[in-house]
């Protein structure tokens, strides 16, 4: 099987292009130049404007999609048009299945920009009649994730944290080696082509939780102190401030803390049997300790 | 988004002083699967409504031995234990204990969030439960009815306009 992997060369693409290499034939499509090797042919292409995306696409069978915008001002039209040029470049080559990693939490009415941006993406790719398979996802526990940092960043930094009461919400983050398992599983995968899957981690918690347990791995005890008022917008100037996650990537995943990111069903537990990752093991492991 | 009907909500005051209430709808597909996360799901859903309900005024904070429903981030108006999930034979429930708080006498009692399955082609029921509840704002045993009236005209309206909410949210598959 021949696979395309869009956003090859983020967090989440670098692993799963290993797992996908294993099996098939892979082009890797970033922007920028990439050394071929380990199996998987680059490609530079800009889902953006488009350019290349045709011919990153061509002769392929399933198509991975894993870029979003956060941090563009208006990353949420960026997004929509991202989506739909490799929907309609992935119909004309006649790619059999388009596999997108998006959000939980997205169906709410309140939904933050960002999680909304995120359902949207999905419903943009399969606007041109590919069957699309989407695994919606908290928090991707692992080095380089966004979320993860910005956590890892407010832990190392601070002894005290004032905090918005969206501490409290609960959420699943999920191993980013286990995500990539579940990626890698549903491409090709007849039991997957046009689902949408709910892919949570073995372990529902409170933001205030998965920072606690971040801090005991690193041997601190921060003092966290809940405010009502404190807005997303402020919350994203003071992370840009304490964290090395700038305020424009940080704002849209402070808004989505109100939002519950907690899986609704097991499906995908169903359909690729393994055992998950525990928090604490996911997090040693990105904080490098193995 | 599957229509909701057949809402029915009814409460007593049972011997022993506490309170049960109960508020159901029916609808024609499963809002949860019957699974874990099905179960927990329940509950996230039903937290979300009361926040959603109250303009984040209300809110659950979590830790590991259980949640406190707290009054813009500072009083605990009731603090309950961890969820306890169910699942099996068409019936799939998140139940709290109710362990205290300024609006509970005591602790004693428990919310439960459930949906019963009458299996295929029927109809599933979707349900919160409160039992053997103790409230504070209530009238005792004796005394004039005027002094529950926290309770009857606020917190009893309350509870049930949150429950339709929790219930519509479910429905729409949106929670």
């Amino acid at each position: 099987m021949r696979v395309t992997v869009f956003g090859a060369s983020g967090v989440i693409g670098q692993a799963l292009l290993p797992l996908l290499a294993e099996e098939h034939e892979v082009v890797a499509v970033s922007r920028g130049p990439h050394d071929t090797g380990d199996g998987i042919r680059w490609v530079e292409a800009d889902v953006a404007s488009g350019e290349g995306v045709a011919d990153a696409l061509e002769q392929a069978d399933v198509a991975y999609y894993l870029v979003h915008s956060l941090g563009a001002r208006d990353f949420e039209r960026q997004d929509r048009e991202a989506a739909r040029n490799v929907s309609r470049e992935a119909a004309r080559a006649g790619v059999e299945q388009i596999v997108y990693l998006g959000g939980l939490g997205g169906g709410d009415e309140h939904a933050s920009p960002h999680l909304r941006s995120r359902r949207e993406t999905g419903e943009r790719l399969a606007s041109d009649g590919v069957p699309v398979t989407i695994l919606r996802a908290a928090m991707v526990v692992g080095k380089g994730s966004a979320a993860f940092e910005t956590i890892l960043g407010l832990v190392k930094r601070l002894p005290v944290m004032i905090t918005p009461s969206w501490v409290s919400t609960p959420t699943q983050p999920i191993a980013l080696e286990d995500i990539a398992r579940y990626l890698a599983g549903v491409g090709g995968n007849d039991a997957a082509v046009g689902e949408v899957f709910d892919a949570g981690g073995p372990e529902v918690m409170t933001y205030r939780q998965m920072i606690e347990r971040i801090a005991a791995l690193l041997g601190k005890r921060p003092r966290i102190v809940e405010v009502p008022v404190l807005t997303p917008a402020l919350s994203a100037l003071w992370l840009e401030l304490v964290t090395p996650v700038s305020a424009s990537v940080a704002r849209p995943l402070v808004e989505g803390l109100r939002n519950p990111t907690v899986a609704r069903e097991e499906r995908l537990q169903r359909l690729l049997p393994f055992r998950l990752t525990p928090f604490d093991d996911a997090a040693w492991r990105a904080l490098g300790g193995c | 988004m599957t229509a909701l009907h057949g809402w029915e909500a009814n409460e007593r005051v049972l011997e022993s002083g506490g309170f049960e209430s109960r508020q159901r709808v029916l609808l024609s597909r499963l809002a949860v699967e019957t699974s874990e996360a099905g179960a927990r799901w329940l509950g996230v859903a039903y937290w979300q409504a009361v926040g959603d309900f109250t303009r984040g005024g209300v809110r659950a904070t979590w830790r590991d031995d259980g949640g406190r429903l707290r009054l813009l981030g500072g009083a605990t108006l009731l603090g309950f234990g961890p969820p306890e999930l169910r699942y099996g034979d068409g019936i799939v429930s998140c139940r709290y204990s109710i362990e205290g708080g300024l609006l509970a006498l005591r602790a004693g009692g428990s919310v439960t969030l459930a949906q019963r399955s009458e299996g295929e082609g029927g109809e599933h029921e979707l349900s919160v439960t409160v039992e053997e509840y103790l409230p504070s704002l209530a009238a005792r045993v004796g005394a004039p009815w005027w002094t529950g009236a926290l309770y009857a005209k606020g917190q009893s309206p309350f509870h049930s306009a949150v429950s339709r909410r929790y219930f519509e949210l479910l429905a729409r598959g949106s929670a």
